[in-house]
């Protein structure tokens, strides 16, 4: 039983229909528990009512509409509707109206052989949930007066105190059912949506991881395929190997990044940009390190520097028409730069495609690296990637006879 | 006008070929060995350089090589290294022996040309590598440089960057960087030439030894200058 306990909530989803699935069980619960209270004073009830035949008849319909509303409630699983709640809201003024004259004038106040005021309260709590606000408010509005009705018209002498309250009752918990019910489902409604965009954007970025993991592979099988000799095939084996490892990496739902960003595991980057640019033996490549043998990155930023590289080295390989192609790598005070420069043809930077906007800068950029990329057609293109803090520079000579002194 | 080239190269068939290839140089002698531009001492702009002279047809003892480089500059000569020779110390090593510059023969034909032409009018070309080699030296203080333009000038030009693209970013025209560029070559060269192999060692944290079996010495003019260690490149 417990269990089944601990079961329940996590069965009802957080969800539009979930809350008004909740909704239904709390006017169910309401309007059963108001039934319940009723069900003790009904013999007395009877028997001290001037016309018990009359008490008895409403007392069966208050019942009966408590029964009806509640399963009709729990099987549509939402809240009654507006023509239902016109009908509750109908049949409780009607019960109310009718009460003098099935009940004796002493129980009407503070009994619950006069079950007609609870009654009208459990309608009022639970008919909170109709989407009309007019409905609503009107149908407040005439219990209100019915019970004044109920009480002989009059609210003054000793029963005002009562009277009143009770009215305030009314009022009070009109307003703050209204009120949980409107709030709660805006809640909800903000909720869905938040799924919704969520979704979304799990969506796109599956979708990006997919562009990343994709692009240099594709790209690879395109040169493959067009490349003419069996000579220029084979440098890209290496390329085709790396690439193959990645997508399988991908297919089997491992992140591409490998360790997630902040993971403490730095690597050294001259080693990293050093195998890229061994995949590339075709290439007229000068890879310049020194400078940045030092620097070291986080292990998913090597990753998404790898990819980077490689996707900046296949456009070279296959647009560029290049003589000369270096790859730099340096350090300072405010962080490390890795330059990528040739003198091909170069391109139009504000058109770019899926490798270098999402592969190089926007990949990047998430991974807290800065791209920029300068080229003109026919001045070649150089990209900038900026990244810190630097890593310890490397002493210097001179700074060792600083020390020295 | 043409420049008036000569090139010393142990395959005939580039000797035989350069000057139809490339038109815009005057060959006006070719030889197989060093010792025969020596002999002969023709009246040329450049001397294009094999860096490997040596094969079986060749007669033993022949200089090659740094040594080649060297007896060449001894006779005055503007030489431009011509060779497949990609570790970057023994092209470093070419620079410091006195060669104004170094082509790769991987390069188009048409680009290999430009260069010598460049180096036949007085230019420098000066190989990537070595010019990532030379901006280490002066970031480390290996060699000083006493103007922040020329520090920015090698900066630019170690990542490869345009004289174009420095041109815009330092504010001064294409040809004036050309000038600081060749006299900062020649500047770097000098000093690169008086560095001791140890210092560069030190430096770019080598290993002690790393660098003699190919910097420049005056005892390089052996058959094995080119000998490469263990997991080196044998690209010759």
């Amino acid at each position: 039983m417990s269990s089944r306990r601990r079961r329940w909530p996590a069965e009802l989803p957080t969800t539009q229909a979930g809350l008004e699935r909740a909704f239904s069980y709390f006017v169910a619960g309401v309007r059963l528990g108001t039934l319940a209270q009723m069900v003790p004073a009904v013999g007395i009830g009877v028997q001290t009512s001037p016309r018990p035949a009359a008490y008895l008849v409403c007392w069966l319909a208050a019942a009966g509409a408590s029964v009806a509303g509640s399963v009709v409630a729990l099987v549509r699983r939402r809240p009654l509707g507006t023509a239902a709640s016109v009908a509750d809201l109908a049949l409780a003024g009607l019960l109310l109206v009718l009460a003098p004259l099935v009940l004796a004038p002493e129980v009407l106040l503070g009994t619950w052989m006069a079950y007609q005021p609870a009654y009208a309260l459990s309608i009022i709590i639970t008919a909170s949930g109709v989407r009309g606000l007019v409905l609503w408010a009107g149908g407040l509005a005439g219990l209100i007066a019915c019970y004044v009705v109920y009480l002989g018209g009059d609210v003054s002498g000793p029963v005002a105190p009562t009277a009143v309250g009770n009215i305030l009752t009314y009022v009070v918990y009109g307003l703050v059912c209204r009120m949980f019910f409107g709030y709660t489902r805006r809640i909800a409604a903000d909720a869905d949506a938040s799924r919704a965009h969520a979704a979304e954007l799990a969506r796109r970025e599956e979708e990006r991881r997919a562009q990343i993991v994709m692009h240099n592979g594709v790209a690879v099988m395109r040169l493959l395929t067009e490349s003419g000799t069996d000579t220029s095939r084979s440098a890209l084996i290496d390329l085709a190997e790396a690439e193959l490892q990645r997508m399988r990496s991908y297919l089997r739902g491992r992140s591409p990044d490998g360790p997630e960003p902040g993971d403490a595991e730095t690597v050294a980057l001259a080693p990293v940009v050093e195998r890229v640019c061994g995949r590339f033996p075709d290439l007229p490549l000068d890879a310049l390190l020194d400078l940045g043998a030092e620097v070291r990155v986080a292990a998913a930023h090597a990753d998404a520097l790898e990819r980077a590289l490689e996707s900046l080295l296949i456009n070279v390989r296959a647009h560029a028409r290049a003589y000369s192609v270096v790859v730099h790598l340096d350090h300072g005070p405010d962080g490390w730069t890795l330059t990528v420069r040739d003198d091909g043809v170069g391109f139009d930077p504000a058109a770019t495609g899926v490798g270098l906007r999402e592969v190089v800068v926007g990949e990047l950029a998430r991974h807290g690296m800065r791209v920029e990329i300068e080229s003109a057609f026919g001045d070649g293109t150089t990209v900038t990637v900026t990244g810190g803090p630097a890593a310890a520079p490397v002493r210097s000579p001179r700074d060792d006879l600083v020390e020295a002194e | 006008m043409r420049p008036a080239v000569a090139v010393v190269d142990d395959a005939s068939l580039i000797r035989d070929s350069i000057g139809l290839l490339m038109p815009g140089l005057d060959v006006v002698f070719a030889a197989a060995t060093v010792e025969e531009v020596v002999r002969a001492r023709p009246r040329a702009d450049l001397v294009v350089l094999d860096l490997h002279l040596t094969n079986l047809d060749q007669p033993p003892g022949v200089r090659q090589g740094i040594a080649a480089i060297r007896a060449l500059t001894g006779c005055g000569y503007r030489v431009c290294v011509y060779t497949q020779e990609e570790r970057r110390f023994v092209l470093a090593a070419c620079i410091a022996a006195g060669a104004a510059g170094v082509a790769a023969k991987a390069l188009p034909t048409a680009r290999a040309e430009q260069l010598f032409l460049e180096v036949a009018t007085g230019g420098t070309v000066v190989p990537q590598p070595v010019v990532g080699i030379l901006e280490v030296l002066v970031r480390r203080d290996c060699i000083t440089l006493l103007s922040e333009r020329q520090r920015q000038l090698l900066h630019g030009r170690a990542r490869g960057l345009s004289y174009a693209q420095l041109a815009k970013r330092l504010y001064v025209s294409e040809s004036t960087l050309r000038g600081y560029w060749l006299d900062l070559t020649r500047s770097l060269s000098e000093s690169l030439r008086n560095l001791t192999p140890g210092e560069i060692e030190h430096t770019l944290g080598l290993a002690p030894g790393d660098l003699l079996e190919f910097w420049s010495s005056e005892t390089t003019d052996t058959a094995h200058w080119w000998r490469t260690g263990a997991g080196t490149q044998h690209t010759l």
